[in-house]
């Protein structure tokens, strides 16, 4: 009988303790504002217009390019292989399968780097991975890629190969057979959804 | 912080080694508690033994403390953690033909194969007839469909339908428990039955 009573009155003390406990809301996937900006600090976010070239050159498969400006401005230009997705409809549930998966890695740009900054922070603080931004936007892929600026005769060898492997992709991106518009491959495959977290079935005994 | 195991970030084949781990440690509890006995089962219909209501009591308590003090430290995120869908009709008559079955079969559905699992045949019998019932709602379920989908409720908990904190509903279940074990305990030497065999 004394166990019993003993036993009784740890649970109750307990249960007092968790009922005066103020209640608190977790989140494992949400991150708070000092997460988000240890994220932007190490800036491992950022994708190079050479990086980006380069693995569109050699049809990298792990990318994805998303453009963020209006479907207008997209059907005037827009980078091979990029869908559009408008900033405003970011979070649409129709591009959820796109922004919020584990499978490639999904490069935002816009014309500088506003709107992809943004999008990216949104997605960022909602938990989504694997969504990176195209360094300085369309205005450094044009300054970069497109008309790449001829380095002067004191910088190093390093920036010669870079200014050459800029005029090979220059020629790629411009040159025979290259088409820049929405017409070009955009055959974006849906990538692999992230599973859900609550498909965990629950069963009784 | 987060899940203690990330169920997205892990391979399905690990993810069902894990189920399979922690079902062989459910089935030793439930064959350590002597729930492979009907008549330990069937006494909580009859009175005599109400093990069956301390052992489940005593793990929802314990799981229930567990989560709110880890909830309260920071260690796990209640918003995924599965919470059972409700169903109002079909939980009801779901119960009621659960229950039905419970005391004619003598076991419950985890129960019976704990029980077939040490030889019982007449937990294989209660397997084989759960089967043919699981088969014959299968291709009946276009006809049950509309009760079965009935006033859902969705992944409605108990505290949030009372409007009262976890930890309040956590410390009233606590209270609750111990007067049913108690209230238990009174009807154990009420109806006691010197016939039934305490053995397995």
């Amino acid at each position: 009988m004394k166990a019993r009573f003993i036993l009784s009155l740890i649970l109750v003390s307990l249960g007092l303790v968790a009922a005066i406990l103020p209640q608190k809301k977790n989140s494992s996937i949400e991150l708070d504002a000092q997460q988000l900006l240890n994220e932007i600090q190490q800036e491992n976010h950022l994708i190079s217009t050479d990086e980006m070239a380069n693995a569109l050159i050699n049809n990298d498969p792990e990318y994805q390019l998303i453009d963020l400006r209006s479907e207008t401005e997209y059907k005037q230009y827009s980078l091979p292989g990029s869908i559009n997705i408008p900033f405003e409809k970011l979070f649409d549930a129709e591009w959820a399968p796109y922004i919020d998966q584990i499978a490639r890695k999904n490069v935002f740009y816009s014309n500088g780097t506003t709107l992809s900054s943004e999008a990216w922070m949104l997605t960022k603080q909602r938990g989504f991975k694997n969504n990176y931004i195209l360094q300085g936007g369309l205005n450094e892929w044009y300054t970069t890629i497109i008309e790449p600026e001829v380095p002067a005769s004191i910088n190093g060898e390093e920036a010669i190969n870079d200014y050459e492997a800029r005029l090979g992709a220059k020629q790629f991106f411009t040159g025979a057979g290259a088409v820049n518009n929405a017409s070009a491959n955009t055959d974006a495959k849906k990538p692999v959804a992230r599973k859900k977290k609550k498909m965990v079935a629950g069963g009784c005994s | 912080m987060g899940p203690i195991i990330p169920l997205f970030e892990i391979s399905e084949e690990i993810n069902l080694l894990i189920a399979f781990l922690i079902g062989i440690g459910f089935g030793f509890a439930l064959e350590q508690a002597g729930f492979s006995s009907s008549r330990k089962l069937a006494g909580m219909f009859y009175g005599y033994d109400i093990t069956v209501l301390k052992v489940f009591f005593t793990a929802a308590i314990v799981a229930m403390l567990g989560l709110l003090f880890m909830n309260y430290m920071g260690m796990i995120d209640m918003s995924i953690v599965y919470v059972n869908e409700y169903y109002m009709a079909s939980a009801i008559i779901g119960g009621v033909i659960m229950g039905a079955g419970f005391i004619i079969g003598g076991f419950c559905p985890g129960t019976s194969v704990c029980a077939a699992a040490i030889g019982k045949i007449d937990a294989m019998y209660f397997i084989g007839g759960s089967l043919i019932g699981i088969l014959i709602f299968g291709q009946t379920y276009p006809l049950w469909e509309k009760l079965y989908n009935a006033q859902y409720l969705g992944s409605l908990k108990l505290s949030d339908s009372l409007g009262i904190k976890d930890g309040i509903l956590g410390l009233l279940v606590i209270v609750a428990a111990i007067l049913m074990f108690w209230l238990g305990e009174l009807a154990e030497k009420r109806f006691k039955r010197e016939d039934i065999s305490k053995e397995i």
